[in-house]
């Protein structure tokens, strides 16, 4: 057992460790919430800079007041976000609904019939997931070209559906394995269909892990870049792509893409947050139970 | 069958109608088909043509691409940067994920907080994560440059424009973001270790190191396959990173596969040697995890 100086030692370490992990979050916070020309001082200002919305009234197309009143900026003006935001939400929450549905279907049957050749069948969904995204990526481009799908909602909902397939199938099933096979069993007999059985006895009690994929396939959605970079040119771009347009040839604007990190990490944290007793078991595709 | 009353239906039928896995499958079965396997092939189509500018029209080549290919210095130099960058990054991310879970895994007030800090840098979109990075490793204002340079561990040169430490100012940005991805790993695995061996190895007089090497790593040997075998194959992949930080620069000193096949299909319209690049690379990380896989007996 450590003794209560080695206990004080462990935990400032450990308070350090984490500390210069957490420092490049917070400086990009600060960035968000600084006037521009602050950004360039030498040496870094770290922790005495002037607080200022500015940046965030531009990505959101507003100013405020000096009364606290927003107002609305007439076309939102060179650096508006919002619909860039509205992007990544559809582009998320759909792909994310359709990962799901399918993902829960399958791994119900996964978990729960005999299917031939099944170790096989769970092993090539798990090599999906080894695909370099570029392998699918350049094929999809000309695919999506012939069927009238670059550039759109559908397209890139449909790409990140499949991009989190794997992930979605190999830790629902994890989670199905977990619920006993003779409550199945049991209502067999009663005379229950298997879909009833699903949708009344199992989906209920899987219900923590369902809702922890949808996390999971959230965040890889809201966080993918390469996708949406090679399919879509001009009618869509999610936070992650459109923040590295931030980049000009006259300069950088790092308030203003900070400002969209930020507004873009938050939903993002809080989601994960609310996951932690299930995180290693999704980042590990449903191998590791915590 | 009319005189079998519905209620009990031959086993057979029965079996047949509400056991069989197929409807359940086929929506996945569907979209795998149709945007999993038909690219691949796609894949193999279109490495076997190649765009030809004069005629705006694919015209089949054969094997010229593969023996392209297998040619190409420049290749050979994108796959080198991909074997160091998976290679390096991996090392250390295993070995401070594993030196951070054993000081973090602790039931004292406060180190729950520190786990559930840590995990935020998780959920930062990589692209956003190597604008962070662009901005801390800047020649002018950067924070890292700043303090790297006051402490005498860095020339003048900028990092990200010197062939010599691009590479590693790239990694830096994936080795902050997922070694947590291996301390969480980790510290679920040392939390469901069971504490009797350890008790018993302690009255027994052995010391921490040893309790660690005999003890704790093969006791975590699965954990660290499969955390490995993750992490490994997303390095591999990497394209976010370095398209955002150096876009392969200077030179070529940062160039990795998934990169160079990316350009040589968008930007140089090389579409069928881009394609054999994707397959290649496709192909080599395969092999590697299923020997791997094979050896590490890992089960899903």
């Amino acid at each position: 057992m450590l003794s209560p100086g080695q206990r004080m030692l462990r935990a400032l370490v450990a308070w350090m460790v984490v500390g210069i992990f957490f420092f490049p979050i917070y400086y990009w916070f600060t960035i968000a919430f600084r006037i521009d020309k602050e950004i360039f001082e030498i040496p870094p200002l770290l922790l005495d800079f002037t607080f200022s919305w500015q940046s965030f009234e531009e990505v959101f197309g507003i100013t405020i007041g000096a009364k606290g009143g927003l107002e609305v900026v007439p076309g939102g003006g060179n650096y508006y976000m919002v619909p860039r935001l509205v992007d990544s939400i559809i582009v998320a929450v759909g792909s994310t609904a359709l990962a799901v549905t399918v993902a829960t279907l399958a791994s119900y049957a996964l978990s729960r019939m005999r299917i031939p050749g099944q170790h096989h069948f769970v092993f090539w969904i798990l090599s999906t997931r080894m695909m370099p995204p570029v392998a699918v990526a350049i094929p999809m481009f000309f695919i999506y070209k012939n069927f009238g799908l670059l550039d759109s909602h559908l397209g890139i909902i449909i790409v990140h559906a499949l991009m989190n397939l794997p992930l979605a199938v190999l830790l629902l099933k994890s989670f199905f394995d977990d619920i006993p096979q003779e409550i199945d069993e049991a209502a067999l007999i009663d005379g229950a269909s298997r879909f009833l059985i699903f949708r009344k006895i199992v989906m209920p009690m899987a219900i923590g892990g369902i809702a922890a994929t949808a996390v999971l396939c959230f965040i890889f959605s809201w966080t993918e870049f390469l996708f949406v970079l090679t399919l879509t040119q001009t009618s869509l771009k999610t936070v992650p792509v459109v923040s590295t347009t931030f980049v000009t040839s006259t300069g950088t604007a790092w308030g203003k893409m900070a400002a969209l990190g930020v507004t873009a990490m938050i939903p993002a944290f809080i989601f994960i947050l609310l996951v932690q007793k299930n995180l290693v078991r999704g980042l590990t595709l449903g191998s590791l139970k915590q | 069958m009319t005189d079998v009353p519905t209620s009990v239906k031959p086993p057979l039928q029965r079996r047949f109608i509400s056991d069989s896995a197929f409807p359940w499958l086929f929506p996945l079965l569907a979209l795998l088909l149709v945007f999993a396997v038909y690219p691949f092939f796609y894949n193999i189509y279109l490495s076997v043509h190649e765009f030809v500018p004069r005629r705006r029209a694919l015209e089949f080549v054969g094997s010229a691409n593969w023996v392209k290919l297998f040619s190409d210095s420049r290749m050979w130099g994108a796959l080198a940067v991909t074997l160091i960058y998976t290679g390096v990054c991996l090392l250390i991310q295993l070995v401070l994920g594993m030196l951070i879970a054993l000081l973090l895994d602790s039931d004292d007030p406060g180190f729950g907080f520190l786990r559930g800090l840590l995990t935020l840098t998780l959920v930062i979109p990589p692209a956003v994560t190597a604008m962070i990075f662009l901005l801390l490793e800047d020649a002018n204002f950067g924070v890292m440059t700043y303090y790297l340079q006051a402490l005498g561990l860095l020339g003048s040169n900028p990092i990200l424009a010197n062939p010599s430490t691009a590479l590693m100012g790239v990694m830096i940005a994936d080795i902050w973001q997922w070694t947590p991805f291996m301390v969480l790993i980790f510290l679920a695995g040392l939390r469901a270790l069971p504490p009797e061996p350890f008790e018993s190895a302690v009255i027994d007089g052995a010391s921490n190191w040893q309790v660690f090497r005999r003890l704790t790593l093969p006791m975590m040997s699965k954990v660290i396959a499969i955390a490995v075998l993750i992490r490994g194959i997303d390095l591999f992949r990497t394209f976010d990173y370095v398209y955002v930080m150096t876009s392969g620069g200077p030179g070529t000193a940062t160039y990795t596969l998934s990169l160079y096949a990316w350009q040589q299909t968008f930007s140089f319209i090389k579409w069928g040697y881009g394609a054999t690049l994707s397959l290649f690379s496709l192909i080599v990380i395969l092999v590697i995890a299923h020997i791997y896989v094979g050896l590490t007996k890992l089960k899903w």
